[in-house]
């Protein structure tokens, strides 16, 4: 006898895709210390992420950021929230350390059993480079979730998060998307 | 001229090294610009190397402010996780690929989009080759269009990050490439 598979896409999964999350501001703003610290830690020595005046002389007219600096930038936490380091090892003593901290923006829980998740892989679209002084806003979305089938015969999904990237002047400065498996 | 991906990875670790082709801050300043019309298909682009320490990592993980343990912490992702070692973050290669191609589009280039997986764990004493390959080129709205393959090998061949990307170059006197980056209509 045969068991028919059923599939991971069900009609509560498929009405996720297009749903989003609240607009949210950035801590802070777009700041030399973290540029310098970021361009030395990918190790990116570019004169256009610290001389002003060559900077001046080029193509965008001032000092640039890297183009998705923001999206780190943007799950800084606030001076006056809990701490999130403390709390995940309070939950739990062998917290991987970045425990199950909900972070401002999150979707809601794409309503499915399959809790194994795996990076399926990223995409990036740059349009600008943030300024310095710049305050970032962005917004998570569910752009696609599609099904497949493993070697296993079992289905899995493949869920894509979109995030838009905006300044003050609600400018798109990126777009990255993020998929990720759940098995 | 870059040398071909296929003779690096016949090489020493020592020997792809001495063929690191990232740019210091005077070369990126007074690069000159790579035009549309100077590209064929086949074409490869300069080969960025790495050679991520325990320390480069650790920095990546406090500019960021990623305390994943598994990248730091290497009882934590030797005895718990079971990972061979300490983990290079996906996010630092992630934040490479921008990085090259805007050096190589620079100064009037734009670095458009770029699309990977992640499918290898790298940790320290691996030596990371990020390369790029050109795969097609077109003209639309009076600028160049290159589309590439990228990708970040290791010593041992194993490619962690296969992905393409498109870019923009200017035509040879044609117009300036509008920043903010504008894509034509379709």
């Amino acid at each position: 006898m045969t068991q028919e598979t059923q599939s991971a896409i069900t009609p509560e999964v498929k009405a996720m895709i297009g749903v989003a999350g609240d607009v949210v501001e950035s801590w802070g703003v777009v700041d030399a210390e973290y540029l310098r610290r970021f361009t030395q830690a990918v190790m990116d020595p570019d004169p256009r992420y610290w001389d002003e005046e060559f900077a001046k002389s080029t193509p965008y007219g001032e000092i640039i950021t890297p183009p998705i600096m923001v999206s780190y930038m943007a799950s800084r936490n606030p001076p006056n929230a809990e701490d999130p380091i403390t709390k995940a090892f309070e939950e739990d003593p062998m917290s991987d350390g970045i425990g199950r901290v909900e972070r401002l923006g999150s979707l809601p829980r794409v309503p499915t059993d399959l809790v194994r998740v795996l990076n399926a892989g990223n995409e990036l679209e740059i349009y600008q480079y943030p300024s310095i002084g710049d305050k970032i806003f962005f917004q998570n979305r569910y752009s696609d979730i599609r099904e497949r089938v493993g070697r296993d015969g079992k289905p899995f999904l493949i869920v894509t998060t979109e995030t838009t990237y905006r300044n003050q002047k609600e400018e798109v400065l990126c777009i990255t998307r993020a998929s990720s498996i759940r098995r | 001229m870059t040398v071909a991906l296929e003779d690096l990875l016949k090489m020493s670790a020592a020997e792809i090294w001495a063929h690191n082709e990232r740019l210091t801050a005077e070369q990126l300043r007074n690069k000159e610009q790579t035009y549309y019309d100077d590209i064929e298909e086949g074409m490869e682009l300069p080969k960025y190397i790495y050679r991520p320490t325990p320390t480069h990592l650790f920095r990546w993980s406090a500019a960021i402010e990623n305390f994943h343990r598994i990248h730091y912490d290497l009882d934590f992702g030797l005895n718990h996780d079971k990972n061979p070692s300490i983990l290079v973050h996906g996010s630092w290669k992630q934040s490479v690929v921008p990085q090259y191609l805007k050096d190589w589009t620079l100064p009037k280039g734009w670095p458009w989009k770029a699309r990977f997986e992640h499918r290898a764990m790298l940790v320290p004493g691996d030596v990371l080759i990020m390369w790029g390959k050109v795969t097609n080129k077109y003209e639309k709205g009076g600028m160049g269009f290159i589309d590439l393959d990228i990708g970040m090998m290791t010593q041992d061949s194993v490619e962690s990050m296969p992905g393409s990307a498109t870019v923009v170059l200017p035509i040879r006197g044609g117009a300036d490439i509008p920043y903010p980056f504008v894509p034509p209509a379709d």
